[in-house]
């Protein structure tokens, strides 16, 4: 599959999202759809920088496919302004070759990661809040994936970035670097289980293969999740 | 002995905003109970009753210890512990 060929879902059009969709449509994605169902808001924009403050109240996925179109005329953008949610998450995925996630909430994260593992498809999760980064890009073959790594839906602990803030170029070097993986997956030079983190405070990036777990629930050797569940995925977005 | 933990940026409130402690202890759990009492606090952040919470990972090296011998892993002299705690935010 050439890049030209391929279609990349990216889930979570904020401040990961707009860089990595911007790297990719320079990078020759022939295809690249957009899912989200937020408006662009004054906080967002220190960050997520294909809006501007005239687009303030406007639907980010619009302002984005709109953006993208402007600087790559070659590429074809798909905007679906919804939230991924449970019961449409499959089909979603299964029409693309491979998933970027960036979204803002752990309940997205984990729907993103069942659903990509299920259907097929190979994901990139990335994360940023306050001065941290994670990336973690899940294979075609599935894995190790996000479960290996975090197992469930942190219930407390775990704050994002609506709370606790995060600094502007943070994003964007967490972007870049999936956006970087991505493409080695699109272009077959993938190794798996590649997490790779990032601190702004020491800027400092650090890389490491985590393993797959034999008793992962999702890719492990008797997995319990088999199919997408509405309840399994109720923790409030950031 | 004493070893090395980097502290990620979410609990480097409970470290005075040091990003490197060191602690002392001959496994990873002992090394943790020494965070604690340096650190209050920083335990809990870590484990619950059925040890490391499932949305941190600790590293000795580049080995998650979840795939070594979990609280039990033996630290060696010069070994260094790193912390990825789950985060969502973009």
């Amino acid at each position: 599959m050439t890049r030209a060929d391929a279609r990349v879902l990216i889930v979570g059009i904020g401040g990961i999202g707009c860089p990595a969709a911007m790297a990719l449509a320079r990078a020759g994605v022939g295809t690249i759809g957009l899912c989200d169902d937020d408006e662009v808001q004054l906080t967002n924009l220190h960050r997520q920088i294909l809006f501007s403050q005239e687009d303030v109240g406007r639907s980010k996925v619009d302002v984005a496919a709109k953006r993208l179109r402007v600087l790559d005329g070659g590429v074809h953008v798909r905007p679906h302004s919804r939230r991924l949610l449970p019961d449409s998450a499959m089909d979603l995925v299964r029409d693309y070759d491979l998933v970027l996630e960036g979204a803002d909430n752990f309940a997205t994260k984990f729907l993103a990661a069942d659903a990509c593992r299920l259907a097929g498809v190979p994901i990139v999760h990335a994360s940023a809040v306050r001065w941290v980064g994670t990336v973690l890009a899940v294979g075609p073959r599935g894995r190790p994936c996000y479960r290996c790594l975090f197992e469930n839906v942190p219930t407390d602990g775990a704050p994002g970035c609506a709370l606790a803030g995060v600094l502007g170029p943070v994003p964007g070097i967490v972007a870049a670097t999936q956006a970087d993986l991505a493409l080695s997956i699109l272009d077959g030079n993938f190794v798996d289980g590649q997490l790779v983190t990032f601190d702004g405070c020491t800027d400092t990036m650090r890389r490491r293969t985590v393993p797959a777990r034999a008793d992962c629930d999702l890719c492990g050797t008797r997995p319990l999740i088999r199919h997408i569940e509405q309840q399994a995925y109720l923790t409030p977005p950031a | 002995m004493e070893t090395i933990v980097r502290i990620p940026t979410p609990l480097r409130t409970l470290t005075g905003g040091a990003d490197e402690v060191t602690a002392s202890g001959k496994t990873v759990g002992e090394v943790i109970e020494d965070l604690e009492r340096k650190h209050p606090g920083i335990r809990e952040r870590l484990l619950d009753d059925k040890g490391v919470r499932r949305f941190v990972n600790i590293y000795v090296g580049e080995e998650d210890v979840r795939f070594l011998e979990g609280l039990r892993t033996a630290l060696k002299p010069g070994d260094q512990i790193s912390i990825v705690p789950a985060i969502a935010g973009g």
